[in-house]
Formats: C-alpha cells, structure tokens, sequence
C-alpha cells in the first residue's frame, strides 16, 4: 500500500535575467525564484491497482514519482510505501521496487543488453533459479532474447524500453513506477508494453503507477486516474466516472443529402445549447453534439430525418483525451485567475 | 563484505568498457608518457647546468625515478570521478543512479578501482618493470627492496582512495552549480601543482611546505612517489601513513556529510 501524505515540493533557483546584460547581472546579484512544484497531494493506492497519473507538462507528475522512489525529499508531507519511508531508507525503498523513466535508461549504455541483466541481478541480489525463471518470463512477454546480446547503444527505442521495463522487473518489485513509459512508441510496440504490464499486474499482484500522455494507456490499462494539474490533485476516481462527469455531451455525424430544413432544438423542445448542429456543405455532413443527460440517440435520429435526408449516420462517444483537454485547459484558465 | 560485493560488477564493468574504447586509452598513454619524457629533459637540463649534484634532496638519477614514479602512480590514483558525477547531475542521469538500492559514492569508487586496475596493468606495470631495469643496469642503484614496493603499493592504495574520497566531494558541486567543466579544469591544474606531480614538493620554501602537511594533497602523490624512493624512515614514514590514513576517513567523512545535504536540496534535471 502507498500512503502520500500532504506532500509539496518546492524548487528554489536562482532568478536569471535575459540577455548578456543580465547575465552579468545575475553574477553579483542573487534573488531566488522559489516554484512550488507539488502542493500538497495526498492519496492512497492499494496492492495490486493500476493508477493512471496524468497531467499536463510541467504539472508535477514526474516531481511526485521521484518523490515516491526516493530520488527527492518533499519539502513537506509525509510518503510511505509499504510502510517504508523512501526519503530516509531509499536504499531499502529501492530494493523493493522497479521505477521506468521513459525519457532515461537505467542500462549500461556501451556494454550488451545481457551484461546490464548480469549487474542488476548481483545488485538486487536475485538468486540463480529466481533469475532463470525470471528471465524466462520476461523474454515470453517482452521478446527480450531477440536483442539479449547486442549492446544497449544499437537498440531502437522501442527495444530499449522492453528492455528497460524487464530491467525494472528483474527483481519481482511489489511497486511499478513507469514515467511514460509509452513515449515515442509505433502502435504496435504500445500494445506490447500494455500487454506486458497488465499481464505483470494480473500474475504477480504488482501495483503500478504510470504517468502518460496517451490516454489509449489509461483506456486500456487503469482502474483508477489521478489528474494533477500546477501541482494540485484535481481528480481521483475511475475513468468511467470522469467520462460520466465531465464528458455530459455526445456527438452524433450523419451523412446528409440537404441542409436542415429547421433547427433540430425547437423540433426536440429543449433550449439551443443542449443541441448543436453544425452543417459542413463540402462534405454534407451534420455534426450534432448534445447534453446526454437531456436527450438520447433514438430522439436525435428521429428528429434529424424530419429535417433531412439521412444516407449514414456514427455514434461517437466522448473521448478520454477531449475530456482530460477540458481539463487541462480549464484548470489552467483557472489557476491564472 | 556480501554488501561490497553488489559493487564487484561496477568495477568488471568499468574494465570491460575501457576496453571498448582503446583507442582513446593508446591514445591517452602516448600522450602522457610523453609529458612524462618531456618533463625528464627538461629536468635532465637543469641538473646539467646546475653547480650542485642535489636538488631539493634528489639526486639526477632519483629525479629520474621520481619522474616515471609520478606517472606509474598518477595512472593508478589520478582516476576523476566528479567527471562521472557532472555528467550524472547535467543530464540528469543520476536519478537512474538513485532508484538503485545502492550507495551513489560507493558505486562510483567501486567504477574508479576498474579503472584503477586496468590502469595498473596497462600502462604502469610495463613502466615500472621498465624503470626499475633502467634502475638496475643504467643508473646503477641496483632495485628497489621489496619493503619499499610493499609499502609503495599500500600508500598508493590509500592515495587512490584520498583522491577519489577528495574528488566526489568536489563532484558534489555540481549539484549546486549544475555545471562544473571549468571547475575540473581548475582542480586538474591546482592538483599537478599540490600533488607534487610537476615538481617534487621538497622544492617548496618550508613555510610553504608546512602549509602543505596540512592538505590532503601531498598525500595523494607525493607520499608513496617519496615512499618508494626510501626518503622516509622509523618514525617518520609511520607518520606519513597514518596521516594518509586519518586523510581516508576525514574525506570519507566529509563526503557523507555533503551527501546528505545534496540529497535534501537534489533537483534533477529535464523531465
């Protein structure tokens, strides 16, 4: 179980002034800039869930996980994972979990993929059988021993980020940290990892917590988001609640022969903005959005062919990624203010 | 010892590599055995113009020694490690280096005794067996005795650890200033200086000289260089050890401390 405690995090960096001028100037003079990274954050994850944390760049995510490994001290608030503060006892900390920073690689660059497997095996301490089977897996879920001997330096990215994530799972960690692990990836690399993830999760009750950009990761992988926005929690729940919440309005595009003969609003009797359609002449489609909670798709049909000939017609359902976008931009507009 | 031996790999490692890049290495021996050879000519010179046979309490002929004994010893102590931590805080990898249940310091000099050791074989050894038949046959001082060697070999292992102890702390900076090439730069000149790898320390005023026993850096080359040449005997070489020694665990001490400063004000860079 991981325990975050009203943690915040605060960077001070010296003030930086533009321009040759200023750099001079910032020689003699000191003023410190202080940026509240994370403020005050707190949430609880139990054994064996999967956690979505999501953020626009520069939220904090990536602050929050190198909190919860141990790389940094929050300024405040407490962390524990599985009981052990990762701040005080990193060493201990780190020997229990296995952390993936997309963007890093925590392999030795000039020697074989194999050679990195050896050292992390005497690091962690994992004995011989446990490494056998161990690799066995891994190699059956992340197709390591196709490149198992060639240096990490040749690898392509989609290669060294399997091969980074067998390196994060080599020692069985009861705790995933995966910070976009996804990124950069061809689809068919992101469905592997996924796979590999949720079959780790599935088979050995491993807690994972990824932060992402895609939001085809949380679709596919997450029971639980947490969306933090300028270093506050602004969301905790399922992503079928925040779809529920947030996403009120759907969208239904119809291939048309004419333009609406009226507005489809008055034909339904609710007032404009809970039904909007938009008419595009060159493509003869209509686009309807509307307040799921005042109409539904069979009313929108019906109306729609008393104003028009319909040829074809597709349901689409509110994405995550425009929900989370809302989000974003809203929470944004409002920190501002 | 079982918690020393998870860094037994940094250090396999570490040879491993260099042995990937010869190139650079064949390159970096021709480019200090020269330095080396210059610094014996130039030497050669002034003792050939010099009224007196001694100078600073060396004789031409243990100059020479001197010389190739500096080099021999600066290849197996002389491993900079705050290169490895500057590059670790600029690019940020040193978070990959702190999700691992292990010691940041520890890891680092378990990578400089690789070098070290590879350093010993390739080039020192060669010098050294090099020197001491130039010794025999040459100069005509007949070998160094074995006491000496031993000795010479247990104050190089102490300057090996004084100067990468010495060095992490300096690395620490970086995490500060988050950029430190200039700063390497200056330490590199200063130690040259201060080591007495340019020129012997007994060369110094006394004053000066008195200053100096209390750095750490006439510890790190001078002492064993001064060791294997018997400059010290009884009492005195039993002082040059333990202050070599109490050099060890100040600086080990010290690192710790600065260590656990930096990890409360860490920022790791990009992303």
């Amino acid at each position: 179980m991981i325990e975050v405690k009203h943690i915040r995090k605060e960077f001070v960096t010296p003030k930086k002034y533009p321009g040759l001028k200023g750099a001079i100037k910032g020689l003699f003079r000191r003023e410190k800039v202080r940026k509240v990274a994370v403020d005050d954050i707190s949430f609880t994850i139990e054994d064996g869930e999967i956690v979505g944390y999501i953020g626009s760049n520069g939220a904090g995510k990536s602050t929050t996980i190198k909190m919860m490994t141990g790389i940094l001290r929050p300024t405040s608030g407490e962390i524990l994972v599985n009981g052990i503060d990762p701040a005080k006892n990193r060493k201990e900390n780190a020997a229990k979990i296995g952390v993936v920073f997309g963007q890093r690689t925590q392999l030795w660059w000039d020697l074989p993929l194999s050679e990195s497997f050896t050292i992390l095996r005497e690091i962690y301490d994992v004995p011989r059988e446990d490494y056998e089977s161990r690799m066995a897996f891994l190699n059956e879920v992340l197709g390591l021993q196709e490149f198992f001997d060639s240096p990490v330096r040749t690898l392509s990215l989609g290669q060294r980020m399997r091969a980074d994530l067998g390196a994060a799972l080599l020692h069985n960690p009861k705790v995933l940290y995966l910070d976009e692990p996804t990124i950069g990836l061809d689809i068919v690399v992101k469905d592997n990892i996924r796979k590999a993830i949720r079959r780790i999760n599935r088979e050995h009750n491993t807690t994972v917590i990824l932060t992402t950009h895609d939001m085809g990761d949380i679709e596919e992988l997450c029971s639980r988001i947490i969306i933090i926005d300028e270093g506050r929690k602004i969301y905790d729940g399922t992503p079928e609640h925040l779809r529920d919440t947030y996403g009120s309005h759907r969208m239904v595009r119809a291939e048309v022969s004419r333009p609406l003969s009226g507005d489809l609003w008055a034909l339904l009797q609710v007032e404009p903005q809970a039904c909007i359609a938009d008419y595009d002449p060159q493509r003869k489609l209509v686009e309807i959005r509307f307040d799921k909670n005042r109409l539904h798709v069979p009313q929108i049909l019906h109306g729609l062919m008393q104003l028009t000939e319909v040829s074809d017609v597709h349901i689409i359902e509110t994405d995550l990624a425009e929900i989370v976008k809302q989000i974003y931009t809203h929470g944004a507009s409002e920190g501002r203010a | 010892m079982k918690g020393l031996r998870i860094y037994l790999p940094f250090t396999v490692n570490e040879i491993k590599r260099q042995m990937s890049y010869k190139g650079a290495f064949y390159l970096f021996i021709l480019i200090s055995t020269f330095g080396s050879f210059v610094s014996y000519f130039l030497w050669s010179a002034i003792y050939g113009s010099s009224p007196q046979a001694v100078l600073g309490g060396l004789s031409r002929s243990e100059m020479t020694v001197y010389i190739f004994m500096v080099y021999v010893t600066s290849a197996i102590v002389n491993i900079s490690i705050s290169d490895w931590v500057s590059e670790d805080v600029v690019k940020g990898t040193v978070a990959m280096q702190l999700i691992k249940p292990m010691d940041y310091r520890l890891s680092l000099i378990a990578r400089a005794t690789g070098v070290m050791a590879y350093q010993f074989v390739l080039p020192s050894v060669f010098i050294w067996i090099g020197l001491e038949v130039y010794k025999y046959f040459v100069l005509g001082l007949g070998f160094t005795a074995l006491a000496n060697i031993g000795l010479y070999l247990l104050s190089s292992l102490m300057s090996f650890l004084i100067f990468v102890l010495f060095d992490f702390c300096v690395g620490m900076i970086a995490f500060f200033t988050n950029y430190i090439f200039g700063l390497l730069m200056v330490k590199e000149a200063l130690l040259s200086f201060l080591t007495g790898q340019l020129i012997p320390l007994s060369f110094f005023p006394a004053a000066v000289q008195r200053i100096f026993d209390f750095l750490p850096f006439s510890s790190m080359i001078y002492t064993p260089v001064m060791i294997y040449l018997g400059k010290y005997r009884g009492g005195e070489l039993a002082w040059v050890l333990l202050r070599q020694l109490i050099w060890v665990l100040l600086l080990y001490g010290l690192g710790s401390l600065i260590w656990r400063r930096v990890t409360k004000r860490l920022v790791v860079l990009g992303g």
